[in-house]
């Protein structure tokens, strides 16, 4: 070559100054680009002068040789591709091996160029597989030599191995920019719960790692059977709310078979969706986001450009976005799902009309909820942190706070107590306290505060009313029985008087007025008696008795009534009856009443009064039975005999007399000595009453208080 | 004679009473309020007194207290009359010191069986003390 025309000690020098520039430069660049630049522009150097110089690289999918340096050639066009299996150089390509040709117009497989004469070409080599190859030309038949086929070799090696460093470096810079994606992405996952966000974060991280125009990102409605859209990043148009059906393009394709798909040319498609026909897409990528087996969602990418098409290494790339994005939407799901639980229970307790406050195992307060707040005063910034008892409990309250809530660390506990609000007023209120654990550990104790004052109050004013009432009744009787005791007393005493100044015949007017204010008298006496059993004021005075006396004190009581019908009264009491423990005054009450009933609804007939003591279900009982041969009940009557005013009929009380009350009295007095009382009757035969009493009778429970 | 202290403020029951207990032969004296029947009693010319519970001035719970708390009158026979039949009301006259209790109206020959039986046994401890 002309280069070689200078003396030969001088040129050995510039030679080698020419060659190390050329590795210089080589070792220097970056960029594989950098490389080849290099490499064409050191071999173009004056110092080697090699004329014309490119560097045809293998593209990996089509096998065609793409120029990416040249260096002499001015007019070299751009990207020059020369397809495989055409062209000289393409058999270094295919043997990897250097090929001279010292005439190159006399090959068929020379493509014409400017140049005329010889050329070489030499493999680039990475690991014995060939990436390309430098082409060198000249104009000269039979240019090159021995020597100049070592010094392109060893350029040629030079780039290989920067070229593949140059990828090692490219290779690590990627996978670190994946791991980076892949991070910020779970990041945002940690950070940001809204799906949507999510997953339009991971829809921008896989167009910019892909190199592609858009993409979009579905979720599957299962109970639609549709993919709805809720990501989606320049496909040409917001897609979001999108829904597709299963089959119905892209992602409906993958999420019915469940693989991933590459459609190289979506408008020839049959699957495409029409939903899409609106924008320009050339190619899509879509695969199915799983969690196991389970369709969740689906993602695709899609070129715009009809250059660029989907490859196996963008799939696999695709691939790395699909599980987080699965991921995202199981998590957001499961997310949802536990936010939902949590506010519905955060609900019912922020809501909850009791006060409610939750305490750590030390007894401090981790949270309350506005009951809490408006009942003791605290608010919640106030309160949390606080010992509770310290808090609302009173020294006279704190021992007893604090077994509630020692307690309450085991096992539930409840009761009525005072506490104390901020301001220092004292509240009633009904505790609660229960243990809180979660998975079996014991996290501390929450506590439940009902506001009881107003219930107190209440409760008050109710016995107020009730004690007014009892009060008005107590008084009603004594102005009524005062003009009574007139009427009785002045009737009763002037009959002694006139019987003794010998005018009987007024006496038996004086007797019918005497009687009339008696009668009054029971009536107003039931009436008061009845008053107090419903106002719970009726007390028993319990005392031991000899029931065989008080069954003779009363036949000798009510032996003129018995008489005035001409009745006989046969009272049956052994002396092993003994005695009993009642309310004497109350017993006599309801035999004295039984006994006259009878005699009232009897006339020329025996009335029996039998008294035995009686073994009912283990229970020792005094019985006391009440027969008469008198007119007897009907069914009928003998349901309503025992209710307040209802003698049989009304009109018996005119033609007997009577309160109507009796019964219904002996059957509550029976009822608070722990007895009771029962009928047996058949019209015109007769009736009997009989009454069962405990030996021993227990005043019914003192009202409930609260301390 | 036997002389009752009648305390009642109602004239009528006042007046038929009295005149009934004078017919059965006993004197009786009449006071028409606690105050005045405390007084009475303190003379010492009564052998028993019949005290009405709703008084004014002071009611019969409270004479009957005062009367008890007086050595001169603390054995003094008392039957408390009343027309509360509400419960307690015999209780509240026992506990007050009176020795009985009636309900009005006065069922005459009940309370003069309640009379006899305070006299007898009052005349009784006099004569064991005597």
């Amino acid at each position: 070559m002309s280069s070689r025309s200078t003396s030969r000690s001088s040129a050995q020098a510039h030679r080698q100054a020419g060659l190390l520039r050329l590795t210089t430069g080589i070792v220097s660049a970056h960029t594989e680009d950098e490389i080849y630049h290099a490499m064409v522009d050191g071999l173009h150097d004056e110092a080697l002068g090699y004329s014309f110089l490119g560097a045809f690289i293998l593209e990996p999918d089509t096998g065609d040789r793409v120029l990416r340096a040249s260096a002499g050639w001015p007019d070299a066009p751009e990207s020059w591709r020369v397809h495989k299996g055409e062209g000289i150089s393409e058999w270094a390509v295919q043997d990897g091996k250097l090929h001279y040709t010292p005439d190159v117009t006399r090959e068929s497989r020379y493509l014409p160029s400017r140049v005329r004469g010889s050329e070489v070409d030499i493999p680039l080599r990475i690991d014995g597989e060939t990436i390309g190859v430098l082409v060198v030309e000249s104009d000269d038949l039979d240019a090159f030599d021995e020597e100049d086929f070592e010094i392109l070799s060893a350029a040629a090696d030079q780039a290989a191995i920067a070229i593949a460093r140059v990828r090692l470096i490219d290779a690590e810079r990627r996978r670190a920019d994946e791991h980076k994606a892949l991070l910020d992405t779970l990041a945002d996952l940690s950070s940001e719960l809204e799906l949507s966000r999510v997953l339009q974060a991971v829809i921008d991280r896989a167009v910019t790692q892909l190199g592609v125009t858009g993409g979009e990102v579905a979720i599957y409605d299962e109970e639609r059977v549709e993919l709805v859209v809720v990501a989606s990043r320049s496909v040409g148009k917001d897609s979001t709310g999108t829904r597709l059906k299963l089959d119905e393009g892209a992602m409906g394709a993958v999420a019915r078979t469940l693989k991933p798909l590459i459609i190289p040319s979506y408008h020839e498609w049959m699957g495409r969706s029409e939903k899409y026909s609106d924008i320009t897409v050339h190619s899509v990528m879509a695969a199915p986001l799983l969690i196991g087996r389970r369709l969740v969602g689906a993602i695709a990418t899609v070129h715009s450009d009809p250059e660029r098409v989907f490859t196996e290494e963008d799939l696999r790339l695709l691939n790395m976005f699909a599980p987080q994005a699965a991921i995202a939407i199981e998590n957001a799901r499961l997310y949802t799902e536990a936010q939902r639980q949590r506010q519905y229970f955060e609900s019912l307790v922020q809501n909850s009309p009791v006060a409610i406050v939750s305490l750590d195992l030390d007894h401090k307060i981790v949270s309350c909820n506005p009951a809490f707040e408006r009942l003791f005063g605290y608010s919640s910034e106030e309160a949390v942190g606080c010992p509770l008892d310290e808090l609302i409990s009173t020294a006279d309250t704190r021992s007893e706070a604090e077994a509630y809530t020692r307690g309450a660390l085991h096992h539930a506990v409840h009761g009525i107590g005072r506490r104390r609000r901020k301001d220092g007023a004292l509240v009633d209120v009904e505790i609660l306290g229960v243990p809180v654990a979660v998975d079996g550990e014991q996290l501390g104790l929450m506590g439940l505060y009902h506001d009881i004052t107003e219930l107190l109050q209440a409760r008050k004013d109710a016995e107020a009313a009730n004690s007014a009432k009892s009060q008005f009744l107590a008084n009603m009787s004594h102005e009524l029985r005062t003009p009574l005791n007139a009427i009785i007393g002045y009737s009763e005493m002037l009959q002694e008087e006139v019987a003794d100044l010998g005018q009987t015949t007024l006496v038996p007017d004086l007797g019918k007025i005497h009687t009339a204010g008696r009668h009054l008298l029971a009536l107003i006496n039931d009436v008061l008696d009845l008053s107090k059993i419903e106002a719970g004021k009726m007390e028993l005075l319990l005392e031991d008795f000899d029931v065989q006396a008080m069954v003779e004190e009363v036949a000798t009581t009510v032996r003129p009534l018995i008489d005035k019908n001409s009745n006989r009264l046969e009272v049956h009491c052994p002396p092993e009856v003994g005695g009993m423990r009642g309310d004497l005054t109350k017993v006599r009450q309801m035999l004295l009443n039984l006994l006259s009933n009878a005699s009232k609804f009897t006339s020329d007939g025996r009335i029996d009064l039998e008294v035995a003591r009686e073994r009912d279900h283990g229970e020792e009982e005094v019985v006391f039975r009440v027969r008469d041969t008198g007119i007897g009940m009907t069914p009928e009557q003998q349901q309503r005999v025992f209710e307040a005013f209802s003698q049989a009929e009304a009109s018996t009380s005119r033609k007997f007399g009577g309160t109507g009350l009796g019964l219904a009295i002996s059957k509550r007095f029976c009822e608070m000595m722990g007895g009771g009382i029962e009928l047996e009757s058949e019209p015109g035969k007769g009736s009997t009453f009989t009454i069962r009493l405990p030996t021993v009778a227990v005043a019914a429970a003192e009202p409930h208080t609260i301390a | 004679m036997t002389r009752i202290l009648l305390v009642e403020d109602n004239e009528m029951n006042r007046d038929m009473l009295s005149r009934r207990l004078e017919r059965k032969g006993y004197e009786v004296e009449l006071a028409v309020d606690g105050r005045q029947g405390v007084d009475k009693a303190k003379t010492l010319e009564y052998d028993l007194v019949l005290m009405d519970m709703s008084l004014p001035e002071i009611d019969g719970w409270e004479a009957t207290r005062e009367l008890r708390a007086d050595p001169a009158t603390k054995e003094l026979p008392i039957i408390a009359l009343t027309a509360h039949a509400m419960s307690g009301d015999r209780e509240r006259a026992l506990e007050a010191g009176c020795d009985d209790y009636d309900t009005k109206p006065i069922e005459l020959n009940r309370l003069l069986g309640k009379m006899e039986a305070l006299l007898g046994r009052q005349s009784g401890a006099e004569g064991a003390g005597a």
